[in-house]
C-alpha cells in the first residue's frame, strides 16, 4: 500500500510539473498573446485573460486529483477513537501500551487503580521479588 | 532491547523490576557529566519529566531487588531537586525507611514519624495513604480500614483509596462494604474497565455464600458487570473469563430457580429480573468463542495479540479444557 501510494504521489507531482510548464511554454506562443474573448462565466476580475489548450487543463485537474489521492493513501493508520477499540488494543498487543515519554502511551489508564502506587507496601513487594528470583534459579518458571 | 526506563515497576511484571535495577548503575553515569558554573548552566537543560520518573522507577525497583545503596542515591537525587517538604518526597522517603526497616522496632519508628508528620499537617495525604499501607503491612488491616475510612471520609473522590478500602474489605471477607467501595470508585471512574471486572468478581464471590433467590440476583448482577468491562473493552480476557465462570454458575443456578424468583423485579429498589435462560446460554457460547479465540491468537503470539498476560492466558485455557471434559462425560 505505501508502495502504492507513493508512485501515485511522484506520478501526480511529475504530471503537475509537465501542465505547469506546458502552460508556460504555451504562454510565450504568439498566437496566445491575441485578446480571448471575454468570459461569461467569470467575473471580470477573476478572468485570466489566456486561452489555454483544454488538454493542459484537464493534465493539471487529473494531477492534482491524483496528488490528493495519494496523500490521503500514504497517510498513516488512523488512531481509534471508540473507547472499547482504544481499550481493546491496549489490552491485546504490548506495542500499544509501550511508553514514549511521561504521560504518553502506557497501557490501561485504570490499571493504577488496581496497583495503587500510592499504598505499596514495599515489604510484601520485596519479598515477592525475591520469591521469584528463586524460582528463577530453581529453573521452576521459564516465561 | 533496551530497558524502558518510563515503565514502573509493579508487582506483576519482575522481570522489569530486575532489568530496571540491574540498569541502575548505566543510568548513574549517564546522567553524572560535566556542568557549568552558575550562570551558564542556565543555558544547559538537564531537566526533563523523563529524568525524574526514570529515578522514581529505579528507585522502586531497587528497593524491591533489595539493592539499598542505589535507592539511596535515587532518593538523594529527587530530594535534592524536589525538596524535603516535598508531599511526593516524603512518602518515597517512607517507602525507603520500611524497606530498610530490620525489626518491628525501626518500623514503629517509621510509624511515629508519620504520626509527627501528620500532628504538624494533617492534609498530607501522601502520608496518611503510607500509614494505612505501613497498617496493612504489619497485619493489623482492621486499622488500616479505620485510617482509610476517615481518609475517603475528607476526600470522597480519590479513588485509590476507595479501592485500597475495598481490596481490605473483600480481605476481610465483608463483601458488601467492598462493593459499596468498588461503587464509589466507578462513580468517580465509570469507565474504568478492571475496576467493572474487579466489582463483578467481588460480587462474584459473595454470591458464594448465598443461596436462592439472594444468590441469583447477586450472580446476574455479576453478569451484568462482567457484561459492561466488555463493552468497554473489546477482546477483555478478564471479562470474557469472568463472564464465562459466571454464565455457567448462573445457568445451573436458573435450573434449580422457582418461578417465583425468576420474575422478581423490584419497581422501588430498581433491582432487575435475572436474566432469561436462552440470553445466559447465548452469553456462555459468546464468551466460549471469545474465549477460544483469544487463547488461540494470543498462545500464537500474533501481531498485535502479544499482549496478554501468561497467567490469565493459562486460566483461560483451563477453564476452557474443564468445559470440554464435562461436554466428553
Amino acid at each position: 500500500m505505501a508502495a502504492l501510494a507513493t508512485a501515485v504521489n511522484i506520478l501526480g507531482m511529475l504530471f503537475l510539473a509537465h501542465a505547469v510548464y506546458s502552460a508556460y511554454e504555451h504562454s510565450l506562443l504568439p498566437s496566445s498573446s491575441t485578446p480571448t474573448a471575454a468570459s461569461y462565466i467569470l467575473p471580470q476580475a477573476l478572468d485570466p485573460k489566456v486561452n489555454l489548450p483544454l488538454d493542459i487543463t484537464l493534465e493539471t485537474l487529473f494531477s492534482v486529483f491524483l496528488l490528493c489521492a495519494g496523500v490521503v493513501l500514504s497517510s498513516p493508520e488512523l488512531k481509534p477513537i471508540q473507547w472499547n477499540v482504544w481499550a481493546g488494543r491496549l489490552e491485546r498487543s504490548k506495542e500499544a501500551r509501550e511508553i514514549k515519554e511521561v504521560g504518553v502511551g502506557g497501557g490501561n489508564p485504570y490499571a493504577g487503580l488496581e496497583e495503587r502506587a500510592g499504598f505499596l507496601d514495599i515489604r510484601a513487594a520485596s519479598r515477592g521479588f525475591e520469591e521469584w528470583r528463586q524460582q528463577q534459579d530453581g529453573g521452576k518458571i521459564e516465561s | 532491547m533496551a530497558t524502558n526506563f518510563l515503565e514502573g515497576p509493579t508487582n506483576t511484571t519482575p522481570r522489569q523490576t530486575l532489568a530496571l535495577s540491574q540498569n541502575a548503575k548505566s543510568f548513574f553515569t549517564s546522567q553524572k557529566g560535566w556542568s557549568l558554573p552558575y550562570p551558564l548552566s542556565l543555558f544547559l537543560n538537564t531537566e526533563s519529566q523523563e529524568k525524574w520518573a526514570t529515578y522514581e522507577n529505579i528507585f522502586l525497583a531497587t528497593l524491591r531487588t533489595g539493592d539499598h545503596d542505589a535507592a539511596y542515591l535515587c532518593l538523594e537525587e529527587l530530594t535534592d531537586r524536589f525538596g524535603k517538604t516535598n508531599e511526593h518526597v516524603v512518602a518515597l522517603q517512607g517507602i525507603y525507611q520500611e524497606a530498610t526497616a530490620k525489626d518491628t522496632n525501626e518500623l514503629e519508628e517509621v510509624m511515629k514519624r508519620y504520626d509527627e508528620l501528620l500532628k504538624d499537617d494533617p492534609a498530607l495525604f501522601s502520608v496518611r495513604k503510607r500509614r494505612a499501607a505501613l497498617l496493612k503491612s504489619v497485619g493489623r488491616p482492621v486499622d488500616a480500614i479505620g485510617d482509610l475510612v476517615s481518609l475517603v471520609d475528607a476526600s470522597p473522590t480519590d479513588a485509590e483509596a476507595w479501592a485500597e478500602l475495598a481490596d481490605l474489605y473483600a480481605q476481610q471477607g465483608t463483601y458488601e462494604q467492598a462493593i459499596f467501595c468498588l461503587e464509589e470508585v466507578l462513580l468517580v471512574t465509570p469507565n474504568a474497565w478492571n475496576m467493572h471486572a474487579r466489582l463483578a468478581e467481588v460480587t462474584y464471590m459473595s454470591a458464594q455464600k448465598m443461596e436462592g433467590g439472594e444468590q441469583l440476583k447477586a450472580l446476574s448482577e455479576s453478569m451484568r458487570r462482567f457484561c459492561r468491562s466488555i463493552e468497554l473493552c473489546d477482546d477483555y480476557l478478564r471479562g470474557y473469563l469472568g463472564l464465562k465462570i459466571t454464565t455457567g454458575r448462573l445457568l445451573t443456578a436458573l435450573d434449580g430457580a422457582k418461578k417465583s424468583q425468576l420474575t422478581v423485579s423490584d419497581p422501588t429498589t430498581g433491582d432487575l429480573a435475572p436474566p432469561s435462560l436462552a440470553s445466559v446460554r447465548k452469553l456462555n457460547e459468546l464468551a466460549t468463542a471469545k474465549l477460544g479465540e483469544i487463547v488461540r491468537r494470543g498462545t500464537a503470539g500474533e501481531k498485535g495479540w502479544d499482549g496478554y498476560s501468561a497467567i490469565e492466558l493459562k486460566a483461560a485455557r483451563d477453564a476452557l479444557d474443564r468445559d470440554t471434559l464435562k461436554i466428553q462425560r
